[in-house]
């Protein structure tokens, strides 16, 4: 009877509620042979990867975290279409062993849709650590279903996971019957009233029961689907049916807890109270009013500082041997090449890709740290302690996450906005995230503000960055009222328990999402680079004489309101690559580095335009990689294009308000 | 050890009075297992301290004083319960001996501790409720099983403890409280045959009179109850769910995060307008006030 595998390829699915460590168990499966991107259409990623055992090869598909399978999100419908349109061969329900209660309620909606189940019972360990006894045998005896205690982040059972996914895969199909939910013969009949009214061709890939107890839980995909197929008698006659039955979705999911709390019942045994977990102990302080307030600042402030401290010298360092030595490299030891080739490989690739990338590794810790937070479950706290302010601005309390991020580069920061759920403030994020000095601005406005404000530069720069929230939080407010459409949606998110943090976890998370920045950011950066270099060189190989300087001189008459000569023009043109090419720019064309440059600024601009400029900078359109991300994360032309108007004019106008005045005083 | 003997006749003068009896002196000797003579005694040199009011013809009952004394020996009687069952994980069904013992054990400081750590316990392992610090106890309106008709749904409240091998005999039948029960069939011998989850059992006449139940109704809706709703419950107080009124498009999501009704939810944080923490089946979670705003909950756990 047992099937031969020789060669024989399977899918597996990972099912599970966010914060059960999902994830570790994809990443151990998997190793580095994944493959990350986006489920069709959504901007939910896609994880999948593949692993050999034997003459199987299994086919991993990481579903996206969801707690149940009604379509309340994308994540839900990603989940339960793939479910339901793919079969995949085995779904392996990933469970958090120390908060099984909610955990099995998935489990409830999963036996109702999946033939083949393996339940792995993760974080068993931290289960242990709060004193709560689980009897995984008797789960498994009480569900008909296989479940294999595990401790990913210890590396533990995963042996034991594959066996069973394997054993259950040789299994002949139907041959296990998975109990079902008892729900009552009182709401069967609803459930059965219901699906009389459906056909198959109405509910079809979904079979027509399930789709029945859907359409009075309240799925509005589903429901939007159903009614989109029917005949207008049909909708009328359901529409009728399900208004007066409302109440069925609390009675079902009231019968799928009290299902679960039967199971548990048998499964584990209740915790000594009195007990204080460590969580509750730690929380008590971090999600305080006040304390936590003063947690996040020193959580953030902890973070500022060892970025700084590691990633700005490692930064200064890599400018000064990649970039600097590269060129003098290109300009003396390439004797035999045409200038123009190395004019293309210093100014055009170096300058515009190399300095970027001088900034990757601020970057990475950025990252690492970001990794770490999400790791050991730091992130929803951090939330939820903003969220009060966030709600002001339209912004989850998950918005000031990503916003962080963005002093490091707004490109991560637009990228991880992913983590908000609602779409509205997702959206709001993402216009506003652009207004977060990043690293590369905040070299220009310290350069410059060193240049003209002496003593008084640090209080100028600090100033900067304050008005550059000010004006993100006035941006906030405005496209919260008037621009962003649709409803604000509420705040509704688990915390999850706090865990110590696993590195293993962490490198992979921050190798992968620079390997993403990179492919990314660098691709669009080459190319604009290269762009823009060749407006500087043609026609005579000469910038003065160039295509772009021509569009400087064009804009001189826009830059005079606000002090700029035709270079100070271009210069801004140019942080269109990156933020801090404004420097290198500024020093090709006026011809001077460093101190030099400091001394060259001060002859094309005066302390109001110094000023001008600096607000003008730190207010200017997004960088390349910015606008390409949030093409990416939006979907459509429209917000890019919206922001790069927008900054325009703010920083325009603004910037010749502060001139006009300055030039007053 | 005066005290401790004092202690155990007030406990006994309070149960009594409480079923609306006074306490004959031939009770107390047979309750605390001593001679009536003795009785007698106790009873005189208890009302020279003020704490109870004697006739010879009619027996003791408690002044306010004695009531008084009489709720913090059971106070810290079912808090010792709690604290054997909840903390060092003994069945409930061999602590009440235990806890005798504990009882005279006065320490305000202690008592104290054991509130705290207990939270927000307000029945002790059999049932009976815990009188609050200022000497307030619920009144129990629970009957004994043996009172009930055939064919009726009840709900085990509190169970009456004092013969430990009924305790014992109880618990092995999977009985305790806050178990619904039907009463199937009644037989002569004052024994019932009961249905219980899926299973049917039978118990004899002693242990149907120390059962003490209530008729097992849905919960009226629209009751005298205090309800109120989740974002007005203060931060450590913890409330039973009832119903979501907010819009229906966030239903499916606080039913699959467990805001079911009947749920038992623990504040955590409420503060100002921000967003609230909760806890709900064992997960921390953070919901924004305006969602909190249309949650109603029956506060402390009082349904």
């Amino acid at each position: 009877m047992i099937e031969k595998v020789n060669g024989k390829k399977i899918t597996v699915a990972l099912a599970g509620a966010p914060n059960v460590g999902k994830s570790t168990v994809f990443n151990l499966l998997t190793g580095l042979s994944q493959h990350v991107g986006n489920w069709p259409g959504k901007t939910v990623e896609q994880k999948t990867g593949e692993l050999r055992r034997g003459n199987l090869t299994m086919n991993i598909v990481d579903l996206p975290g969801t707690y149940s399978l009604t379509a309340n999100s994308a994540e839900e419908q990603i989940a339960r279409d793939y479910l339901v349109k793919e079969s995949p061969d085995i779904v392996v329900a990933v469970l958090n062993a120390a908060s099984l209660e909610r955990n099995l309620y998935l489990v409830a909606e999963l036996i109702e849709l999946s033939p083949r189940l393996v339940i792995a019972l993760n974080m068993m360990d931290v289960a242990q650590q709060q004193g709560k006894k689980i009897d995984d045998k008797s789960l498994a005896k009480g569900l008909n279903i296989p479940v294999i205690p595990i401790a990913a982040s210890k590396n533990q059972g995963i042996d034991e996971l594959l066996n069973a996914i394997e054993r259950e895969y040789k299994q002949p199909l139907g041959s296990r019957e998975v109990k079902h939910i008892e729900y009552g013969s009182e709401i069967l009949k609803v459930i059965d009233h219901v699906a009389q009214l459906l056909d198959e061709s109405m509910t079809a890939p979904y079979p027509k029961h399930w789709t029945a107890m859907k359409l009075l839980e309240g799925d509005t995909q589903i429901h939007k689907m159903v009614m989109e197929r029917a005949t207008a008698s049909q909708v009328s006659e359901l529409d009728a049916y399900l208004r007066a039955n409302e109440s069925a979705a609390v009675t079902i999911a009231t019968l799928r807890y009290g299902w679960v709390e039967r199971m548990m019942a048998t499964t584990q045994e209740k915790p000594p109270l009195g007990r204080v977990s460590l969580t509750e102990t730690i929380d008590r302080a971090a999600t305080h009013p006040i304390t936590g307030l003063f947690v996040l600042l020193l959580v953030f402030g902890l973070i500022f500082g060892i970025v700084y401290s590691i990633g700005i010298p490692i930064q200064k360092f890599l400018e000064v041997h990649l970039v600097e030595s590269g060129k003098a490299f290109v300009n003396s030891s390439l004797p035999n090449v045409p200038s123009w080739v190395r004019s293309l490989l210093g100014n055009g690739i170096l300058s515009g890709v190399g300095t970027v990338l001088t900034f990757i590794p601020i970057l990475i810790l950025f990252f690492a740290a970001w990794a770490f937070m999400e790791d050991v479950g730091y992130t929803a706290r951090a939330a939820f302690v903003t969220d009060r302010f966030m709600h002001a601005l339209g912004l989850h309390g998950k918005s000031v996450l990503p916003l962080v991020l963005g002093f490091g580069c707004n490109v991560p920061a637009i990228l991880g906005t992913r983590i908000i759920d609602s779409p509205r403030s997702r959206l709001l994020t993402i216009i506003v995230a652009p207004l977060v000095p990043c690293t590369g601005r905040m070299a220009v406005i310290t350069l410059i503000a060193a240049a003209f404000f002496g003593s008084a530069a640090i209080f100028v720069s600090i100033g900067i960055v304050i008005f550059s929230l000010i004006m993100l939080i006035i941006t906030g407010l405005i496209m919260n009222r008037f621009v962003v459409g649709g409803e604000d949606s509420a705040l509704l998110m688990e915390l999850p328990l706090y865990h110590l943090p696993n590195p293993r976890i962490i490198g992979l998370v921050t190798w992968q999402n620079t390997m993403a920045f990179i492919k990314r950011a660098g691709t669009i950066i080459l190319a604009v680079s290269l762009v823009i270099w060749l407006l500087a060189t043609v026609p005579h190989g000469d910038i003065n004489t160039s295509i772009l300087a021509d569009i400087g001189r064009f804009l001189e008459p826009i830059g005079k309101l606000m002090g700029f000569n035709w270079q100070v023009m271009v210069a801004l043109l140019s942080s269109f690559i990156a933020k801090e090419n404004t420097i290198a720019t500024l020093g090709t064309l006026l011809g001077g580095q460093g101190a030099g440059l400091a001394a060259q600024l001060k002859t094309v601009l005066v302390p109001a335009s110094a000023l001008a400029f600096l607000v003008v900078q730190v207010l200017f359109i997004p960088c390349i990689a910015t606008v390409a991300a949030i093409r990416q994360e939006t979907k459509s032309w429209r917000w890019p294009i919206f922001t790069i108007v927008y900054q325009l004019i703010l920083s325009f106008s603004i910037g010749i308000l502060v001139f006009q005045i300055g030039r007053l005083l | 050890m005066d005290s401790e003997r004092t202690e155990e006749y007030l406990e006994a003068i309070y149960k009594e009075q409480t079923k609306g009896d006074s306490a004959s002196t031939s009770f107390l000797a047979r309750d605390l297992g001593v001679s009536q003579p003795a009785v007698t005694d106790m009873l005189k040199n208890l009302e020279n301290k003020g704490l109870i009011d004697y006739k010879s013809s009619k027996g003791a009952t408690l002044t306010d004083i004695g009531v008084e004394r009489a709720l913090g020996v059971i106070r810290r009687h079912r808090l010792w319960e709690r604290f054997l069952t909840d903390v060092l994980g003994m069945k409930w069904d061999k602590v009440h001996d235990v806890a005798c013992k504990l009882e005279h054990l006065d320490v305000p400081e202690v008592e104290e501790r054991l509130a705290v750590i207990l939270g927000d316990t307000n029945t002790c392992p059999h049932g009976h409720s815990i009188p609050d610090k200022q000497g307030n106890i619920k009144q129990e309106k629970a009957v004994p099983l043996s009172r009930f008709h055939a064919l009726q749904r009840v709900n085990i409240v509190a169970i009456e403890e004092g013969d430990s091998r009924l305790l014992g005999a109880i618990e092995r039948k999977g009985l305790k409280p806050q178990v619904v029960v039907t009463i199937l069939k009644k037989n002569e011998d004052g024994s019932l045959e009961l249905e219980a989850g899926k299973k049917k059992l039978r118990i004899n006449a002693d242990l149907a009179t120390v059962l003490l139940a209530e008729p097992a109704t849905i919960r009226q809706p629209g009751a005298v109850k205090e309800e109120t709703t989740l974002s007005k419950l203060i931060a450590g107080h913890s409330g039973i769910l009832k119903e979501y009124t907010g819009e229906r498009n966030l239903l499916g999501r606080c039913l699959s995060l467990g805001f079911t009704p009947g749920s038992v939810v623990k504040m955590l944080e409420n503060f100002h307008s921000g967003p609230v923490l909760v806890r709900v089946h064992d997960t921390e979670i953070a919901l924004g006030r305006d969602l909190a705003d249309h949650i109603t909950v029956t506060p402390n756990g009082s349904v």
